[in-house]
């Protein structure tokens, strides 16, 4: 049993991670323009699709293809931000409707274009760890370690790097940052493109540990937002948090009830955190 | 003089029948009335109160379920279990309103936690085959039964009763939205849209009148749902599906969200379009989407709000 | 004592907004609350009107311990706020605005029995009918008091600043308040308006409606007032008439700085 709930906890965390990584792009994407952006679900999915596409097609080295994937789903984030998402900063509503708008347009185009039949991509690492009595594959782990480093490294970035702080002054207080000769206009834009590439990068990972279809992502930015509420949106180091928590209760949970009911254990978990601290576990001002 | 506009509309809707004979035509007009009642109940909700409930479509296909179920296992008759559904839907959207208005949170919130819901509920009915037959849905076989005057006990089959079942529906749902909108409770739900810290500073409860909105809504929602499932002869998780609730927020965005009537002229127009112009199915999601964000961004008033506008100015 | 505030304290993390602080209104008193900018006045009557709950403290109307309430209810209660900064329906006429501010008017008259109305205009019979000419009547008699009769129509966008204070104010009496809480009415306003408000709160007092006003324009309250109260970081510095409190050294170097008192 002992097992069971190791294995699942280290399941759970890995998922999380993943959550975690789009739950950092909803986070960011929040405090620097306002919206709540469930289009980085589809984002995710073009850009699991994207490296299936190099991988498996015209045959690129793995790393190539994500490096590849993020570069096109970063480009498809900025000409999002552009003809739409440039209009609706600050506007929840607005936001959202365009988002859901975006997310039908694009699940349906990649429907079309790949169909729902699932997609797999070659074995990247075959193989597997055998550690305390678990066999891990070692692609996920592979994959849990890269994803901490990225979001690791944006936290750098953001505490570190002039743009970073730029960022973190501008969700702390607009107008002084502005008035600090930040230019609002590009740090929300660069803001957009950087999250979609996260949310690709999470998705060119994804690939190589799961099936593809065109709804991939839909689930996952439900639970990487419900992420990002838990840890307090807005709240950057608390969406990684949030993500794993998150993952390991659905895993954990997942033991001793139903598998199908997964999914609405984030949910019951996430309301009962809202119901006592509204601003979520890590949230402070919003 | 509004009222006479609306009175021979009415008459002519319900003459409609004796001029058109197409088949076709008179079942899209069927889905257009029940889709209407989705889009005006849905725009008490969202375009009148400013909530953005993405919990709809689950009322609708959660009603639907439970209507069949009410009747193959209580024994009751459409009509009743109808009812018994519309009370579900009213606990329900009882306890999620409460959830999501008692602690002021924020209004997104509520679009996530009913959006959360409403993929919960349609993954229940998914994985729950031994009730609800999972992804394989129900066939109806049964049809409503009413009593009319000279023919006793008569069954509602056939495209022209549906029609007329389904007008009445609708001309009911209005009724009920217009009454609501232009009472003092539909003040309150202005405040509430508005300016809410405002309109709690002036003694309006702001919760009580957020729920009440989001009750109502969702119940018509869930008497469309049994209508509409019965209508169509089968229930699918489907129902529930992002996709529908989506289709319903492009209906009301397309027709005008502050007119009582416009979202029904979106949800015609939608109704209409796929038969109009033949796609597939990857085709409409494509379809819906740009509506969406077209509306959005180039005609935020819909059709009615930029029309009246512009007849406004000139 | 109509009004009764014992040790109200209310902690923002670190700052004390307000500390301690105990004092009374009677019925039919005009009221005024002194202070420099942060002394905690708005929170003051903020914490008083419902909108936030209080550190430390009781709040006692009629004699009922309101704390805890929330605001709709304590201006159920017949205690209303204004807001400093004006709160308003930004695509809704002035006239609409005070049809929305009717809402506690109508309970009060017609009771649960309101819900009929929602069956029809008419629904609801005699009573209900009444009740709601009643109510217009009254909307019509708060704009000639607040002199707004000629904005009545107009969107609240389209308000001047000193209209839009006025629209505060007319709003707050279309609620029938026993104790009328302004915070800051006259900032930002000319001095034509200052006359005008002024001639407003006379006969509001002469109705018998009490009044406590925030002002940080001294001149204005201090011939309008009866009682007055000082604070300054958050604490009563002094109490009294205006007269007294205004010549109160603590008070002076509150304002003025040290050099002066």
């Amino acid at each position: 049993m002992a097992q069971l709930i190791l294995g699942q906890l280290l399941n759970g965390a890995i998922v999380g991670t993943l959550y975690g990584i789009i739950a950092l792009g909803v986070s960011l994407t929040f405090g620097i323009t306002g919206i709540v952006n469930f289009a980085l679900g589809v984002f995710m999915m073009l850009g699991a699709y994207a490296a299936w596409y190099l991988t498996d097609t015209l045959h690129a080295p793995y790393p190539l293809a994500v490096a590849g994937a993020v570069a096109l789903v970063a480009a498809a984030g900025w000409i999002a931000d552009q003809l739409l998402f440039r209009f609706t900063r600050n506007d929840l509503v607005n936001g959202l409707l365009v988002s859901i708008g975006l997310i039908a347009a694009l699940e349906g185009t990649a429907l079309l274009a790949w169909t729902s039949t699932p997609k797999e991509m070659h074995h990247i690492l075959p193989g597997v760890f055998f550690a305390l009595g678990l066999v891990v594959p070692k692609m996920k782990l592979t994959v849990f370690a890269i994803l901490l480093v990225a979001i690791a490294l944006t936290q750098l970035a953001l505490t570190r790097t002039w743009m970073g702080r730029a960022a973190y002054a501008y969700a702390q207080n607009a107008e002084a940052a502005q008035l600090m000769g930040v230019h609002t206009g590009r740090l929300q834009t660069g803001v957009m493109v950087y999250s979609t590439a996260l949310a690709g990068f999470g998705g060119a990972l994804y690939a190589s540990l799961y099936s593809l279809e065109p709804t991939l992502g839909s689930l996952y930015v439900l639970k990487a937002v419900e992420a990002a509420i838990l840890a307090g949106i807005g709240s950057i180091a608390g969406a990684l948090v949030g993500g794993i928590i998150l993952g390991v209760t659905e895993g954990v949970g997942s033991i001793y009830l139903p598998l199908a009911f997964r999914d609405a254990y984030g949910l019951i978990f996430l309301v009962a955190v809202l119901l006592f601290k509204p601003s979520g576990l890590f949230g402070g001002r919003r | 003089m509004r009222t006479l506009a609306w009175a021979v509309v009415a008459a002519l809707f319900a003459l409609l029948p004796l001029a058109v004979h197409s088949d076709v035509v008179l079942t899209v007009l069927v889905f257009a009335c029940l889709q209407g009642m989705l889009a005006a109940s849905f725009n008490l909700i969202f375009g009148f109160t400013g909530q953005l409930s993405m919990f709809h479509a689950a009322a609708f296909g959660i009603a639907a379920y439970a209507t069949h179920l009410s009747m193959e296992h209580l024994q009751v008759s459409f009509w009743i279990g109808t009812l018994l559904a519309a009370c579900l839907v009213a606990v329900l959207s009882l306890i999620v309103g409460s959830i999501c208005f008692r602690f002021r949170l924020r209004e997104f919130y509520f679009a996530v936690v009913t959006l959360a819901f409403s993929e919960m509920a349609r993954l229940l009915i998914l994985n729950w085959n031994s009730v609800t037959n999972g992804s394989l849905g129900i066939n109806l076989q049964e049809k409503p039964t009413v009593w009319w005057p000279g023919a006793g006990v008569v069954k509602l089959d056939g495209t022209v009763p549906w029609y007329y079942v389904a007008l009445a529906g609708l001309a009911l749902t209005l009724l009920v939205c217009h009454r609501l909108v232009h009472s003092w409770m539909g003040r309150c739900f202005a405040a509430i849209r508005l300016n809410d810290a405002l309109g709690d500073a002036l003694g309006i409860n702001v919760f009580r009148y957020k729920l009440a909105a989001f009750m109502v809504g969702s119940v018509i929602a869930a008497v469309t749902g049994s209508l509409y499932a019965y209508y169509l002869g089968s229930i699918e998780p489907g129902f529930l599906s992002v996709d529908q609730s989506l289709a319903i927020v492009a209906m009301v965005l397309l027709g005008g969200r502050r007119s009582v009537a416009a979202p029904v002229f979106g949800a015609f127009l939608l109704t209409a379009l796929p038969h109009v112009i033949h796609f597939p199915a990857e085709v409409r999601s494509i379809v819906y989407g740009a509506i969406l964000i077209a509306t959005i961004l180039l005609l935020p008033r819909g059709i009615y709000g930029t029309v009246s506008a512009v007849l406004r100015r000139g | 004592m109509l009004l009764e505030v014992r040790g109200l304290t209310k902690r923002f993390g670190g700052l004390t907004a307000v500390a301690n602080v105990s004092f009374g209104i009677e019925r039919g008193e005009i009221v005024a609350v002194f202070g420099p900018n942060g002394s905690g006045k708005t929170t003051l009557l903020s914490l008083i009107a419902g909108m936030m709950r209080p550190t430390a403290g009781t709040i006692l109307w009629k004699g009922a311990a309101i704390s805890e309430w929330q605001a709709h209810d304590v201006a159920a209660g017949g205690l209303v706020k204004t807001f400093q900064n004006p709160q308003l329906f930004m695509e809704l006429t002035a006239m609409e605005h005070l049809l929305i501010a009717s809402h506690l008017a109508l309970k009060r008259r017609l009771g649960v029995r309101r819900l009929l109305t929602l069956l029809g205009a008419h629904a609801g019979g005699a009573q209900a009918a009444a009740a709601q000419d009643d109510i217009r009547r009254h909307a019509e008699g708060v704009l000639a008091l607040c002199r707004l009769q000629v904005a009545a129509h107009r969107k609240a966008a389209e308000l001047s600043y000193g209209e839009e204070k006025m629209l505060g104010v007319a709003m707050a009496l279309m609620c029938e308040p026993e104790l009328l809480l302004l915070d800051e009415p006259a900032s930002g306003l000319g001095a034509a308006e200052i006359e005008n408000l002024e001639a407003v709160l006379h006969d509001l007092r002469a109705q018998g409606v009490t009044l406590c006003v925030i002002d940080h324009k001294v001149g204005f309250l201090g011939k309008l007032a009866d009682r007055a109260i000082a604070l300054h970081h958050g604490a009563r510095i002094a109490e009294g008439s205006p007269a007294q409190v205004l010549a109160d050294p603590q008070v002076v170097e509150a304002y003025l700085g040290r050099r002066h008192a």
